[in-house]
């Protein structure tokens, strides 16, 4: 009861203590901040992880799989299997209309059949938009003046060609990719060829060109300084079965929309196109196969007369996949798609003995195990965890606050408890005097600090924006960490769990004073000067 | 029977690797009701005999003389445990002691009662009420009503050994130590504090030890001893030649 009525009162008269409680206050918002602000990044990276890769992925690279088609369809058979699509993959160079070239990872694949196992189509960016978002005030966001029509000739990954009109195979590289668009703070993009410039486009008043505004100077421009309006030139080695290459390809393919997963490694270095025209370049298409054979070359007609041969045609080549991504059922975990899919394979491959990659030779795994996002994920655990253990640690000052104030408390106090102690008190009685002191300093501190980072948190957009003005800085660069917004929940066990940790810290510190106090001989606390 | 009793006390204090004998084979008995003063020069070990009766310091191991020790109502305090020492404080003893000692955050009524909350633990919750209003008649009666929200540093040295006094009486305890309770007052509070004991140990027969080294408060008590190389001697025989001690 004394020791209530104590830990009051020295609350309430005593500065330093409150210094302790304040340096609790401190660390438990900072562990809280940054463990929300990271596991929120974690999650968001984890839900656009899965982005353009489905749940489970069989692949056969640079070779790939004959008859796709059927493996699909024997996949697509299963209740468990909600869908699956196949796409071929390579290395190319990517040449742009200004001349810079960069190596990216060209994915052909079939738009519809993609868009049911990825939601590639929620991925494309340009599309017409109504409302501007919240931070646009002064409209800026060029979606805000497109037309309707962006959006399909992106998922069908086919635009009609100006002069003819027939529709050939378009190119939908990540937003990132040609490095032509440019992310603003408010979270859109704007042409890198005018930003700064502070230059506005609209549509002509005819529909079919542009104005772009300047210093109150207009100018009608044909095509959008943007990459939507332009083209791209890939350039592709197709592989020999024996690992050669054979000779290159080039193609100009039309640009007809962007795709934005979020995860800057996807969307700066992948560049989607119709799957037909990639099979075509790597020369992974339907082929018909001759007879190998210089002796048949010439031919000796009727007449007499020598001619060359028409290649003898021994057989038909079917056209190849280097993936299938499939998507599971509601419901279905991954693990067990990947198990439908290992099965179903094997009797893919019964069917087709040695025509098709043995099971031994494809390599199946879910969305999180392929290599590349595998890397990323345990990238970024391994910092949360590397940053939380680092300010967990920092957070060990608090405990040693708390114990250096305590044991400076303790000696102030000595003849308090010498007197405590000739009325009676025991000793323990008296240690926990500070144990239940430090205590309620750790709970208060505990307490104020949650709800302090419990604002931060949930405010952290505005502030942040805010400090980006002031400064001028903006730490968390959207143009880096690609997000627009920052992650802005506390997880409640997580603040659970920080409560109860300042307190035990505070505990821990006030141990020592406590066993220090209880150990005072009280005759030598009387008679202490 | 005596309420205490010492047999052959003895204290040594180490300083260094030099043994101090204080008190050597001291005996002593005190009457249930009596006020007994025991006169002695500073440092002749006053406060350490005192401390050895309430049981807040242990005297040394006398090993010819297993019967040596300090006797509450016939029962050697050597032999209880420490949880018993600290009860036997709590509930038989109540201390005061030259420079108040009061807590500085707590007000003077909390001062009173907070010897209760020690001694009662939990079980205050349930009294509190109770051990207010003994604390608040105690007050009353040292003239302190109109003093009980004010922290030490804002009473007079009178005020406070005053609420020293009270806190010492809450409990009820069966013997009253004081250890020098005027020795920091100027004469004529020191008066008001001795009147207070006085009508204390009149009006309630408190059973008193009080320790001093003026001869003017030793002449209040009932009964006097003196206090002079570690051992009690009866204060009548050599009272005559006593000079009066300097205060402080
Ligand atoms: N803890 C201690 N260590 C060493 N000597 C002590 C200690 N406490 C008291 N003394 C010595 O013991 C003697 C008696 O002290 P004390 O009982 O306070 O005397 P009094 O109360 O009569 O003035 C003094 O000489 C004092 O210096
Ligand atoms: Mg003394």
């Amino acid at each position: 009861m004394y020791q209530a009525l104590l830990t009051r009162r020295y609350l309430t008269s005593k500065l330093m203590p409150l210094l302790a409680a304040l340096a609790v206050v401190l660390c438990t918002a900072m562990v809280l901040v940054v463990w929300s602000v990271m596991g929120g990044f974690l999650g968001m990276l984890l839900d656009t992880g899965r982005l353009l890769v489905g749940d489970v992925e069989i692949t056969r690279p640079v070779t790939g799989m004959p008859y796709y088609e059927e493996l699909i369809e024997r996949l697509e058979a299963d209740p468990e299997i909600k869908a699956a699509t196949a796409t071929v993959e390579g290395l190319a160079l990517m040449g742009l209309e200004d001349g810079r070239t960069m190596a990216v990872k060209v994915i052909g694949v079939d738009g519809k059949g993609y868009d049911a196992v990825t939601g590639y189509g929620d991925t494309l960016w340009w599309r017409h938009l109504d409302q501007p978002n919240k931070k646009d005030v002064s409209r800026e966001d060029l979606r805000l003046q497109l037309e309707p029509g962006y959006e399909d000739a992106g998922l069908m990954l086919t635009e009609n060609n100006p002069f003819t009109g027939e529709p050939v195979a378009a190119a939908v590289p990540g937003i990132e990719a040609t490095g032509e668009t440019s992310r603003q703070t408010g979270g859109w993009y704007q042409s890198a060829y005018t930003e700064g410039l502070g230059v506005t486009l609209r549509r002509s008043e005819s529909g079919d060109r542009w104005v772009m505004q300047s210093d109150g100077r207009e100018y009608v421009i044909d095509k959008l300084p943007f990459t939507i309006d332009q083209s791209i030139t890939l350039s592709m080695l197709p592989i020999s079965g024996r690992g050669a290459a054979i000779d290159v390809q080039v193609r100009k393919i039309p640009i007809a929309n962007e795709f934005r997963t979020g995860l800057y490694e996807v969307d700066q270095g992948i560049v989607l196109v119709r799957m037909d025209l990639v099979q075509e370049m790597l020369k992974l298409d339907r082929a018909v196969r001759v007879a190998d054979s210089f002796s048949s070359g010439v031919t000796t007609n009727d007449d007499g007369s020598e001619s060359f041969a028409e290649p003898e045609i021994i057989g038909e080549e079917p056209a190849r996949a280097t993936s299938v991504l499939i998507k599971g059922a509601p419901g279905v975990t991954d693990q067990r798609v990947k198990e439908r899919c290992v099965a179903i394979y094997a009797q893919f491959f019964e069917a087709h003995p040695f025509e098709v990659p043995s099971p031994g030779q494809v390599r199946i795994d879910k969305w999180d195990e392929r290599p590349s996002v595998a890397h990323l994920i345990g990238a970024v655990k391994t910092e949360t965890s590397l940053v939380l253990a680092l300010f967990g640690f920092i957070s060990l000052t608090a405990v040693f606050l708390v114990f250096a104030i305590f044991w400076a408390m303790v000696s102030e106090k000595t003849k308090d408890i010498g007197i405590l102690r000739s009325v009676g008190a025991s000793r323990s009685g008296v240690g926990m005097i500070f144990i239940s002191y430090g205590l309620v300093i750790g709970l208060v501190g505990a307490v104020l600090g949650v709800a302090l980072a419990f604002l931060i948190v949930h405010n952290i957009n505005p502030i942040h924006e805010w400090i980006g003005q002031v400064t001028g800085r903006y730490v968390w660069d959207p143009k880096v960490y690609y997000f627009t917004v920052i992650p802005n929940k506390v997880v409640l066990w997580q603040a659970a769990l920080i409560l109860v940790g300042g307190a035990v810290f505070s505990v821990l510190g006030s141990i020592l004073p406590a066993a220090k106090a209880a150990n005072m001989d009280p005759v030598r606390a009387l008679r202490f000067e | 029977m005596p309420i205490l009793e010492a047999r052959s006390l003895s204290r040594t204090y180490r300083l260094g690797k030099v043994d101090v004998p204080v008190l050597r084979d001291l005996s002593l008995s005190v009457a249930e009701g009596e006020w007994l003063a025991i006169l002695g020069a500073s440092g002749s070990g006053k406060s350490t005999l005192l401390h050895l009766l309430g049981g807040l310091d242990r005297p040394d191991r006398n090993r010819s003389n297993p019967q040596a020790g300090v006797y509450f109502d016939g029962a050697p305090l050597a032999g209880k445990s420490r949880r018993d020492l600290d009860r036997h404080r709590a509930r038989d003893f109540g201390f005061v002691f030259q420079f108040y000692h009061l807590l500085p955050e707590l007000t003077a009524l909390q001062n009173v009662t907070v010897a209760s909350m020690v001694r009662l633990g939990l079980g205050y919750a349930g009294r509190s009420r109770e051990v207010r209003k003994v604390a608040e008649e105690l007050l009353d009666r040292f003239g302190l009503s109109g003093r009980l929200g004010h922290r030490p540093a804002e009473l007079s040295g009178g005020e406070r050994q005053r609420v020293a006094i009270a806190r010492a009486l809450v409990n009820e305890p069966r013997v009253l130590l004081a250890d020098e309770p005027t020795g920091n007052l100027d004469r004529a509070t020191g008066q008001g504090i001795l009147d207070t004991i006085s009508d204390l140990h009149r009006d309630k027969r408190q059973t008193i030890v009080m320790v001093t080294h003026d001869p003017y408060v030793a002449d209040r008590a009932d009964r006097a001893l003196r206090l002079v190389d570690g051992v009690l001697a009866d204060n009548r025989e050599e009272s005559a030649p006593m000079t009066p001690v300097l205060q402080g």
